[in-house]
């Protein structure tokens, strides 16, 4: 047992429980905390692939969007909803058969992958690899990314003003 | 001697070097806030012409602040009846912790360094952002109204300075070609970045008064004028955590401007004989007094005014600096 098999084990347990924790509370904040341990033992795991890139990233966007999506929980939803629903017994059976289904798929899919010869030096300066291949490889696509986000900027922008006049009208 | 230790095979031995290195940063970061909280004060009963602290401790009040930790220590610990319990106990942790992990790749001279990773500036954003899911956590769980648009306010403030912050930071990284905080500073042996990128260094200072909820924009305390914010039900140890937090944040948040614009333990030519943590010390002193000074000469400004100063100033200008500094690399650096 290596330290990365332990670390490996803490992160994967985490990183599942805040996952069941998630579909199973009521509360709309506590599954947005239980979501926050799953995507930072992601990260985790990313780290010990030797990926800090891509686990940084992780971290950067999901903490700040996870905030954002808090935020709406609490402006959006009720305070205290203490719905009880009952499941149907068929709708239980249902969904028990797919996931079954999907863990032999998966497992059986999972035993047959067989990785050709990897690159042994892919980690080091991961971000400068990524860099390159972005800006040679892949422009189009991450400039036609940047384009879309800069159209959903704009379009938050207009959005806000619009309304901002149509109270001007309404005061009026 | 780290490197070696990382690339040998786990042991009790190496977890424990590991842990006394981390205890002997924490030590070092709680002595800073501890100081840092006498000379703020002394700082400020000067400049506005009374003494300050002066009983506990000799003439300079020096051990006033450990009184004070003492007394939040053996307050009460008070938990509302109608609070969301785990998350109340939860928030200062997720609070504090952040702030003390993203020292982990701060590095204060060409030794005294932990984590030496690639993406070193990009790993202190990333987590320092996590501490602004911490303090709307404690606004929510506390159940009151108060605390909650508190948290709300201090969620807002954070997300929309955190964007100039960043992007006044790109100039640097054009400069350096890196991310790692170490080649930054060996990026500035000849002239440091302050003067490369005069406009990114000013943002950046800006946006990171805001980011620790200074003065003037310290709208998530504005302890005389809104209730306390985020954390009014939070008192004894757990509001202590807050409250360091944010002195942690400010040890880590001036480390940062002294790396990346100040040129970190590069000496001031022809004074190299001085070793080079002494000169990250000056540098960083005169980070944290120029906070100080400032919460004592600016009044704080008014919320909106706040966000339309991030959108509507600082983010443009950050937006210039990276075209200047783009300009500036191509034309002189070359």
């Amino acid at each position: 047992m290596t330290g990365e098999m332990i670390a490996f084990f803490i992160l994967a347990l985490v990183a599942i429980c805040g996952g069941v924790f998630m579909i199973h509370s009521e509360n709309v904040v506590h599954m947005v905390v239980s979501l926050i341990f799953t995507f930072l033992s992601i990260a985790g795991i990313y780290i010990l692939l030797s990926a800090e890139f891509v686990a940084v990233v992780q971290v950067l966007i999901y903490s700040g969007a996870i905030t954002i999506i808090m935020l709406f929980g609490i402006m959006l939803t009720k305070h205290d909803p203490k719905s009880e629903k009952r499941i149907a017994k068929s709708r239980i059976l249902a969904v028990g058969t797919g996931v079954v289904a999907f863990f032999i798929i998966m497992f059986l899919a999972i035993n047959k992958l067989s990785f050709k010869q990897q690159d042994v030096e892919l980690y080091v300066h991961n971000v400068k690899k990524i860099g390159i291949e972005l800006y040679s490889k892949y422009v189009i696509p991450f400039e036609l990314t940047s384009i879309l986000l800069l159209v959903a900027l704009i379009g938050a922008v207009v959005l806000a003003k619009k309304d901002e006049s149509e109270e001007m009208n309404e005061h009026e | 001697m780290i490197e070696h230790l990382l690339q040998s095979p786990p042991g009790w031995i190496h977890f424990l070097i590991f842990f006394c290195l981390g205890a002997i940063l924490l030590a070092i970061v709680l002595g800073f806030v501890t100081y840092a909280i006498l000379a703020e004060r002394k700082v400020l009963g000067f400049m506005q012409i009374r003494i300050g602290p002066n009983r506990i401790g000799g003439r300079f009040g020096l051990l006033q602040t450990v009184a004070d930790v003492f007394k939040l220590l053996i307050k009460e610990d008070i938990i509302p009846k109608l609070a969301d319990r785990p998350l109340f106990i939860l928030a200062p942790i997720l609070a504090f912790a952040p702030s003390f992990l993203v020292l982990a790749v701060m590095p204060f001279s060409e030794n005294v360094k932990f984590a030496d990773i690639g993406v070193g500036l990009l790993y202190y954003i990333a987590v320092s952002g996590i501490s602004a899911i911490g303090m709307l956590l404690g606004g929510w769980a506390s159940n009151n109204k108060y605390s909650l648009l508190g948290g709300m306010r201090s969620a807002a403030q954070m997300i929309s300075y955190e964007i100039p912050l960043v992007m006044s930071v790109i100039g640097v990284i054009l400069f350096t070609g890196s991310l790692n905080l170490t080649d930054i500073v060996e990026g500035q042996k000849h002239v440091a970045y302050m003067f490369l990128s005069p406009i990114g260094f000013i943002v950046f200072f800006i946006s990171s008064l805001a980011e620790l909820s200074r003065t003037p924009f310290d709208l998530p305390e504005a302890e005389s004028e809104l209730v306390a914010g985020y954390h009014v039900e939070y008192s004894g140890f757990r509001w202590a955590f807050f409250m360091l937090a944010e002195y942690v944040y400010l040890f880590a948040m001036a480390s940062l401007m002294t790396v990346l614009f100040l040129g970190g333990w590069n000496p001031i030519p022809f004074l190299g004989f001085i070793p080079g943590v002494i000169w990250f010390a000056l540098k960083f002193s005169l980070i944290v007094f120029i906070m100080i000074w400032i919460r004592g000469t600016f009044p704080r400004i008014r919320a909106d005014q706040l966000m339309e100063f991030a959108w509507k100033v600082l983010l443009p200008l950050a937006l210039l600096n990276i075209f200047v500094s783009a300009a500036v690399k191509e034309l002189f650096l070359k």
